[in-house]
Protein backbone atom coordinates (compact mmCIF):
# COMPACT_ATOMS: atom_id res chain seq x y z
CA UNK A 1 0.00 0.00 0.00
CA UNK A 2 2.60 2.74 1.43
CA UNK A 3 5.32 1.40 -1.16
CA UNK A 4 2.57 1.65 -4.26
CA UNK A 5 1.65 5.21 -3.17
CA UNK A 6 5.49 6.27 -3.32
CA UNK A 7 5.73 4.69 -6.60
CA UNK A 8 2.72 6.84 -7.71
CA UNK A 9 4.03 9.99 -6.35
CA UNK A 10 7.41 9.54 -7.95
CA UNK A 11 5.22 8.52 -11.42
CA UNK A 12 3.41 11.87 -10.97
CA UNK A 13 6.64 13.72 -10.33
CA UNK A 14 8.65 12.36 -13.01
CA UNK A 15 6.21 11.89 -15.28
CA UNK A 16 5.55 15.46 -16.73
CA UNK A 17 9.33 16.24 -17.11
CA UNK A 18 8.97 12.79 -19.20
CA UNK A 19 5.94 14.23 -21.80
CA UNK A 20 7.37 17.52 -21.50
CA UNK A 21 10.82 16.04 -22.98
CA UNK A 22 9.06 13.69 -25.45
CA UNK A 23 7.15 17.29 -26.31
CA UNK A 24 10.57 18.91 -27.27
CA UNK A 25 9.18 21.95 -25.59
CA UNK A 26 11.37 24.65 -24.03
CA UNK A 27 11.41 25.95 -20.49
CA UNK A 28 13.25 22.46 -18.96
CA UNK A 29 11.63 20.90 -15.93
CA UNK A 30 10.56 23.85 -14.43
CA UNK A 31 7.26 24.67 -15.88
CA UNK A 32 5.62 21.34 -14.85
CA UNK A 33 6.68 21.12 -11.51
CA UNK A 34 5.22 25.17 -11.43
CA UNK A 35 1.42 24.00 -12.45
CA UNK A 36 2.21 21.49 -9.38
CA UNK A 37 3.37 23.80 -6.84
CA UNK A 38 0.76 26.08 -7.48
CA UNK A 39 -1.87 23.56 -7.11
CA UNK A 40 -0.47 22.12 -3.80
CA UNK A 41 0.10 25.60 -2.63
CA UNK A 42 -3.46 26.49 -2.89
CA UNK A 43 -4.85 24.22 -1.47
CA UNK A 44 -2.37 24.53 1.96
CA UNK A 45 -3.19 28.03 1.67
CA UNK A 46 -6.94 27.55 1.14
CA UNK A 47 -7.19 24.96 3.75
CA UNK A 48 -5.61 26.66 6.55
CA UNK A 49 -6.88 30.27 5.55
CA UNK A 50 -10.33 28.54 6.08
CA UNK A 51 -9.25 27.35 9.47
CA UNK A 52 -8.38 31.23 10.58
CA UNK A 53 -11.29 32.62 9.60
CA UNK A 54 -13.33 29.99 10.88
CA UNK A 55 -12.18 30.58 14.57
CA UNK A 56 -12.27 34.56 13.87
CA UNK A 57 -15.86 34.29 12.90
CA UNK A 58 -16.63 31.53 15.94
CA UNK A 59 -15.13 34.07 18.15
CA UNK A 60 -17.41 36.74 16.69
CA UNK A 61 -20.10 34.86 16.39
CA UNK A 62 -19.89 34.11 20.49
CA UNK A 63 -19.48 37.69 21.18
CA UNK A 64 -22.02 39.28 19.46
CA UNK A 65 -24.44 36.13 21.28
CA UNK A 66 -23.67 37.92 24.40
CA UNK A 67 -23.81 41.81 23.79
CA UNK A 68 -26.05 41.58 21.05
CA UNK A 69 -25.69 45.59 21.39
CA UNK A 70 -22.39 45.62 20.39
CA UNK A 71 -23.02 43.09 16.98
CA UNK A 72 -22.81 46.29 14.80
CA UNK A 73 -18.65 47.01 15.50
CA UNK A 74 -17.83 43.47 16.36
CA UNK A 75 -19.16 42.83 12.80
CA UNK A 76 -17.38 45.78 11.25
CA UNK A 77 -14.18 44.33 13.08
CA UNK A 78 -14.23 40.92 12.01
CA UNK A 79 -14.91 41.76 8.51
CA UNK A 80 -11.46 43.68 8.63
CA UNK A 81 -10.05 40.67 10.46
CA UNK A 82 -11.26 38.25 7.71
CA UNK A 83 -10.02 41.00 5.05
CA UNK A 84 -6.09 40.87 6.66
CA UNK A 85 -6.21 36.89 7.22
CA UNK A 86 -8.08 35.81 3.47
CA UNK A 87 -4.92 38.77 2.31
CA UNK A 88 -2.45 35.76 3.13
CA UNK A 89 -4.30 33.19 1.09
CA UNK A 90 -4.44 35.92 -1.39
CA UNK A 91 -1.02 36.36 -1.39
CA UNK A 92 -0.77 32.85 -2.26
CA UNK A 93 -3.11 32.88 -5.08
CA UNK A 94 -0.95 35.73 -6.86
CA UNK A 95 2.08 33.93 -6.59
CA UNK A 96 -0.65 30.97 -8.30
CA UNK A 97 -1.00 32.73 -10.97
CA UNK A 98 2.03 33.99 -11.24
CA UNK A 99 3.52 30.43 -11.72
CA UNK A 100 0.57 29.68 -13.84
CA UNK A 101 0.11 32.36 -16.28
CA UNK A 102 2.96 34.64 -16.54
CA UNK A 103 5.47 33.50 -19.38
CA UNK A 104 8.04 35.99 -19.21
CA UNK A 105 10.09 34.06 -16.46
CA UNK A 106 12.41 31.56 -17.99
CA UNK A 107 11.79 28.22 -15.91
CA UNK A 108 15.84 26.83 -16.93
CA UNK B 1 -5.39 34.79 -18.04
CA UNK B 2 -6.43 36.30 -21.72
CA UNK B 3 -5.99 32.14 -22.20
CA UNK B 4 -9.21 31.38 -20.24
CA UNK B 5 -10.77 35.02 -20.55
CA UNK B 6 -12.84 36.14 -23.23
CA UNK B 7 -11.55 39.69 -24.34
CA UNK B 8 -14.38 42.26 -23.93
CA UNK B 9 -16.61 43.28 -26.71
CA UNK B 10 -15.43 47.32 -26.71
CA UNK B 11 -11.82 47.58 -27.30
CA UNK B 12 -10.03 50.79 -28.62
CA UNK B 13 -7.24 49.99 -30.24
CA UNK B 14 -3.52 50.62 -29.06
CA UNK B 15 -5.04 51.14 -25.44
CA UNK B 16 -5.40 48.89 -22.61
CA UNK B 17 -8.37 46.94 -21.71
CA UNK B 18 -8.40 47.98 -18.26
CA UNK B 19 -7.82 51.83 -19.47
CA UNK B 20 -10.22 51.65 -21.43
CA UNK B 21 -12.77 50.65 -19.05
CA UNK B 22 -11.68 52.83 -16.26
CA UNK B 23 -12.25 55.95 -18.50
CA UNK B 24 -15.88 54.22 -18.99
CA UNK B 25 -16.15 54.06 -14.93
CA UNK B 26 -15.06 57.66 -15.11
CA UNK B 27 -17.18 58.87 -17.30
CA UNK B 28 -20.44 56.66 -15.58
CA UNK B 29 -19.81 58.37 -12.10
CA UNK B 30 -19.07 61.67 -13.37
CA UNK B 31 -22.69 61.17 -15.30
CA UNK B 32 -24.37 60.27 -12.27
CA UNK B 33 -23.17 63.06 -9.69
CA UNK B 34 -23.35 65.55 -12.60
CA UNK B 35 -27.23 64.54 -13.11
CA UNK B 36 -27.81 64.56 -9.65
CA UNK B 37 -26.22 67.84 -8.53
CA UNK B 38 -27.28 69.78 -12.13
CA UNK B 39 -30.64 70.74 -10.12
CA UNK B 40 -30.20 70.54 -6.45
CA UNK B 41 -33.41 71.32 -4.61
CA UNK B 42 -33.89 70.91 -0.86
CA UNK B 43 -36.15 67.81 -0.90
CA UNK B 44 -34.25 65.95 -3.11
CA UNK B 45 -36.11 63.55 -5.64
CA UNK B 46 -35.17 60.94 -7.76
CA UNK B 47 -31.24 60.04 -8.87
CA UNK B 48 -30.21 63.42 -6.28
CA UNK B 49 -31.84 61.13 -3.60
CA UNK B 50 -30.56 58.04 -4.13
CA UNK B 51 -26.82 60.05 -4.85
CA UNK B 52 -27.64 61.79 -1.13
CA UNK B 53 -28.45 57.98 0.59
CA UNK B 54 -25.48 56.53 -0.70
CA UNK B 55 -23.12 59.38 0.89
CA UNK B 56 -24.99 58.99 3.44
CA UNK B 57 -23.79 55.69 4.14
CA UNK B 58 -19.93 56.73 3.57
CA UNK B 59 -20.14 59.77 6.17
CA UNK B 60 -22.00 57.33 8.56
CA UNK B 61 -19.43 54.93 8.34
CA UNK B 62 -16.64 57.74 8.41
CA UNK B 63 -18.07 59.18 11.52
CA UNK B 64 -18.05 55.55 13.13
CA UNK B 65 -14.51 54.72 12.41
CA UNK B 66 -12.37 58.22 12.91
CA UNK B 67 -14.68 60.10 14.50
CA UNK B 68 -16.70 63.72 13.11
CA UNK B 69 -13.17 65.29 12.38
CA UNK B 70 -13.33 62.55 9.72
CA UNK B 71 -15.52 64.25 7.34
CA UNK B 72 -12.34 65.85 5.86
CA UNK B 73 -11.35 63.07 4.05
CA UNK B 74 -15.04 62.51 2.92
CA UNK B 75 -13.70 63.48 -0.92
CA UNK B 76 -10.95 60.94 -0.96
CA UNK B 77 -12.52 58.07 0.80
CA UNK B 78 -15.93 58.17 -1.42
CA UNK B 79 -14.20 58.91 -4.54
CA UNK B 80 -12.36 55.69 -3.41
CA UNK B 81 -15.16 53.81 -2.74
CA UNK B 82 -17.13 54.34 -5.46
CA UNK B 83 -14.85 53.77 -8.12
CA UNK B 84 -14.03 50.74 -6.77
CA UNK B 85 -17.27 49.32 -6.47
CA UNK B 86 -18.43 50.68 -9.71
CA UNK B 87 -15.22 48.65 -11.51
CA UNK B 88 -15.74 45.96 -9.41
CA UNK B 89 -19.27 45.58 -10.33
CA UNK B 90 -18.71 46.18 -14.18
CA UNK B 91 -16.28 43.74 -14.51
CA UNK B 92 -19.15 41.29 -13.59
CA UNK B 93 -21.73 42.53 -16.37
CA UNK B 94 -20.43 39.80 -19.55
CA UNK B 95 -18.70 41.61 -22.45
CA UNK B 96 -17.35 44.21 -20.10
CA UNK B 97 -14.13 44.05 -18.61
CA UNK B 98 -13.31 45.24 -15.19
CA UNK B 99 -10.45 48.08 -14.43
CA UNK B 100 -10.20 46.29 -10.80
CA UNK B 101 -9.24 43.27 -12.33
CA UNK B 102 -5.72 44.42 -13.23
CA UNK B 103 -2.77 44.79 -11.44
CA UNK B 104 -2.40 48.36 -12.36
CA UNK B 105 -5.19 49.93 -11.48
CA UNK B 106 -5.20 48.40 -7.55
CA UNK B 107 -1.74 49.91 -7.01
CA UNK B 108 -2.39 53.00 -8.31
CA UNK B 109 -5.25 53.26 -6.03
CA UNK B 110 -3.05 51.70 -3.78
CA UNK B 111 -0.46 54.32 -3.86
CA UNK B 112 -3.19 57.29 -3.62
CA UNK B 113 -4.18 55.50 -0.40
CA UNK B 114 -0.46 55.42 0.86
CA UNK B 115 0.57 59.13 0.07
CA UNK B 116 -2.59 60.81 0.87
CA UNK B 117 -2.58 59.67 4.82
CA UNK B 118 1.24 59.65 4.94
CA UNK B 119 0.92 63.12 3.99
CA UNK B 120 -2.15 63.66 5.70
CA UNK B 121 -0.15 62.50 8.89
CA UNK B 122 2.52 65.15 8.24
CA UNK B 123 0.42 68.02 7.66
CA UNK B 124 -1.29 67.02 10.71
CA UNK B 125 1.19 66.77 13.24
CA UNK B 126 4.70 68.23 11.44
CA UNK B 127 7.18 66.00 9.85
CA UNK B 128 9.20 65.39 12.50
CA UNK B 129 6.46 64.51 15.23
CA UNK B 130 5.44 62.28 12.37
CA UNK B 131 8.48 60.22 12.30
CA UNK B 132 9.30 59.82 15.64
CA UNK B 133 5.62 58.83 15.88
CA UNK B 134 6.92 56.07 13.55
CA UNK B 135 9.37 54.65 16.67
CA UNK B 136 6.92 54.18 19.27
CA UNK B 137 6.63 53.95 23.15
CA UNK B 138 9.75 52.27 23.75
CA UNK B 139 13.07 53.11 24.92
CA UNK B 140 15.96 54.72 23.69
CA UNK B 141 18.19 52.13 22.47
CA UNK B 142 15.11 50.17 21.14
CA UNK B 143 13.95 53.32 18.91
CA UNK B 144 16.19 52.70 15.85
CA UNK B 145 14.94 49.36 15.23
CA UNK B 146 10.78 50.07 15.86
CA UNK B 147 11.57 52.62 13.07
CA UNK B 148 12.82 50.05 10.68
CA UNK B 149 9.76 47.80 11.62
CA UNK B 150 7.59 50.51 11.15
CA UNK B 151 9.14 51.43 7.63
CA UNK B 152 8.47 47.59 6.59
CA UNK B 153 5.19 47.42 8.07
CA UNK B 154 3.89 50.78 6.40
CA UNK B 155 5.74 49.48 3.24
CA UNK B 156 3.51 46.32 3.31
CA UNK B 157 -0.08 48.57 3.51
CA UNK B 158 -0.26 49.17 -0.37
CA UNK B 159 1.10 45.97 -1.36
CA UNK B 160 -1.20 44.21 0.85
CA UNK B 161 -4.48 46.89 -0.71
CA UNK B 162 -3.24 46.21 -4.21
CA UNK B 163 -2.74 42.39 -3.78
CA UNK B 164 -5.93 42.30 -1.82
CA UNK B 165 -8.53 43.65 -4.38
CA UNK B 166 -6.61 42.32 -7.26
CA UNK B 167 -6.56 38.69 -5.75
CA UNK B 168 -10.16 39.00 -4.79
CA UNK B 169 -11.21 40.15 -8.35
CA UNK B 170 -9.04 38.03 -10.53
CA UNK B 171 -9.70 34.94 -8.78
CA UNK B 172 -13.16 35.84 -9.29
CA UNK B 173 -13.11 35.76 -12.70
CA UNK B 174 -11.03 32.74 -13.06
CA UNK B 175 -13.82 30.74 -11.23
CA UNK B 176 -16.67 32.33 -13.71
CA UNK B 177 -14.56 31.66 -16.55
CA UNK B 178 -13.82 28.00 -15.77
CA UNK B 179 -17.42 27.41 -14.67
CA UNK B 180 -18.55 28.69 -18.38
CA UNK B 181 -16.12 26.76 -20.33
CA UNK B 182 -17.34 23.85 -18.40
CA UNK B 183 -20.84 24.78 -18.71
CA UNK B 184 -20.73 26.21 -22.75
CA UNK B 185 -20.83 24.28 -26.21
CA UNK B 186 -17.47 22.79 -25.28
CA UNK B 187 -18.46 21.16 -21.95
CA UNK B 188 -21.92 20.23 -20.94
CA UNK B 189 -24.29 21.79 -23.04
CA UNK B 190 -22.00 20.83 -26.02
CA UNK B 191 -22.07 17.23 -24.85
CA UNK B 192 -26.06 17.76 -24.54
CA UNK B 193 -26.67 18.82 -27.73
CA UNK B 194 -24.29 16.41 -29.52
CA UNK B 195 -27.11 13.81 -30.14
CA UNK B 196 -25.85 10.81 -28.13
CA UNK B 197 -28.88 9.75 -25.50
CA UNK B 198 -25.89 9.58 -22.52
CA UNK B 199 -24.36 13.05 -23.33
CA UNK B 200 -28.13 14.42 -23.82
CA UNK B 201 -28.83 13.24 -20.67
CA UNK B 202 -26.05 13.32 -18.66
CA UNK B 203 -24.90 17.09 -20.47
CA UNK B 204 -28.83 18.02 -19.71
CA UNK B 205 -28.90 17.56 -16.19
CA UNK B 206 -25.48 18.77 -15.81
CA UNK B 207 -25.73 21.80 -17.72
CA UNK B 208 -28.80 22.59 -15.56
CA UNK B 209 -26.75 22.32 -12.40
CA UNK B 210 -24.32 23.89 -13.12
CA UNK B 211 -26.94 26.77 -15.08
CA UNK B 212 -28.42 27.22 -11.78
CA UNK B 213 -25.70 27.33 -9.52
CA UNK B 214 -23.92 29.80 -11.29
CA UNK B 215 -26.86 32.12 -11.73
CA UNK B 216 -28.25 31.91 -8.09
CA UNK B 217 -25.02 31.05 -6.19
CA UNK B 218 -22.14 32.60 -7.82
CA UNK B 219 -23.09 35.75 -9.49
CA UNK B 220 -24.74 36.44 -6.02
CA UNK B 221 -21.17 35.59 -4.26
CA UNK B 222 -19.17 37.98 -6.43
CA UNK B 223 -21.50 40.63 -6.13
CA UNK B 224 -21.41 40.25 -2.19
CA UNK B 225 -17.57 40.36 -3.00
CA UNK B 226 -17.81 43.36 -5.00
CA UNK B 227 -19.20 45.69 -2.25
CA UNK B 228 -17.48 44.03 0.40
CA UNK B 229 -13.82 44.87 -1.12
CA UNK B 230 -14.85 48.23 -2.18
CA UNK B 231 -16.16 48.29 1.65
CA UNK B 232 -12.71 47.26 2.75
CA UNK B 233 -10.59 49.10 0.95
CA UNK B 234 -12.49 52.16 2.27
CA UNK B 235 -12.21 51.16 5.58
CA UNK B 236 -8.98 49.89 5.60
CA UNK B 237 -8.27 53.59 4.32
CA UNK B 238 -9.87 55.56 7.07
CA UNK B 239 -7.82 53.53 9.64
CA UNK B 240 -4.80 54.24 8.33
CA UNK B 241 -5.57 58.11 8.01
CA UNK B 242 -7.04 58.10 11.40
CA UNK B 243 -3.76 56.25 12.82
CA UNK B 244 -1.66 59.25 10.82
CA UNK B 245 -3.38 61.56 12.66
CA UNK B 246 -3.91 60.47 16.36
CA UNK B 247 -1.98 61.79 18.50
CA UNK B 248 1.96 60.26 19.31
CA UNK B 249 1.43 59.89 23.48
CA UNK B 250 -1.37 57.52 22.86
CA UNK B 251 -0.05 55.14 20.22
CA UNK B 252 -2.09 52.41 19.21
CA UNK B 253 -1.31 49.67 16.64
CA UNK B 254 -3.75 49.35 13.66
CA UNK B 255 -2.38 47.21 10.88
Amino acid sequence: MRRSLILGGVAVLVFPTAALAADGASGGWIGPFAVIAAGIGMAIAAGLCGLGQGRAVASAVDAMARQPGAAARIQTAMIIGLALIESLAIYTLVIALILLFVKGIQFS
Amino acid sequence: MEAIEHPPIFRLPGIPDHVTYTWLVMIILAAVTFAASRNLQLVPRGIQNFLEVVLEQFTQMIDDVMGHEGRRYLPLLATLGLFILAGNLMSLVPGLAGPTGNLNTTAACAIVVFVAYHGIGARKQGVVAYLKHFAGPVPLPLKPLMFVIELISHLARPLSLTLRLFGNMVGGHILLAVIFLLMGLDGLIGWALSGSVVGAVVGGIGGVVTIVFTVGFLYPLKILVAFLQAFIFVMLTMLYISGAIEEADHHSEHH
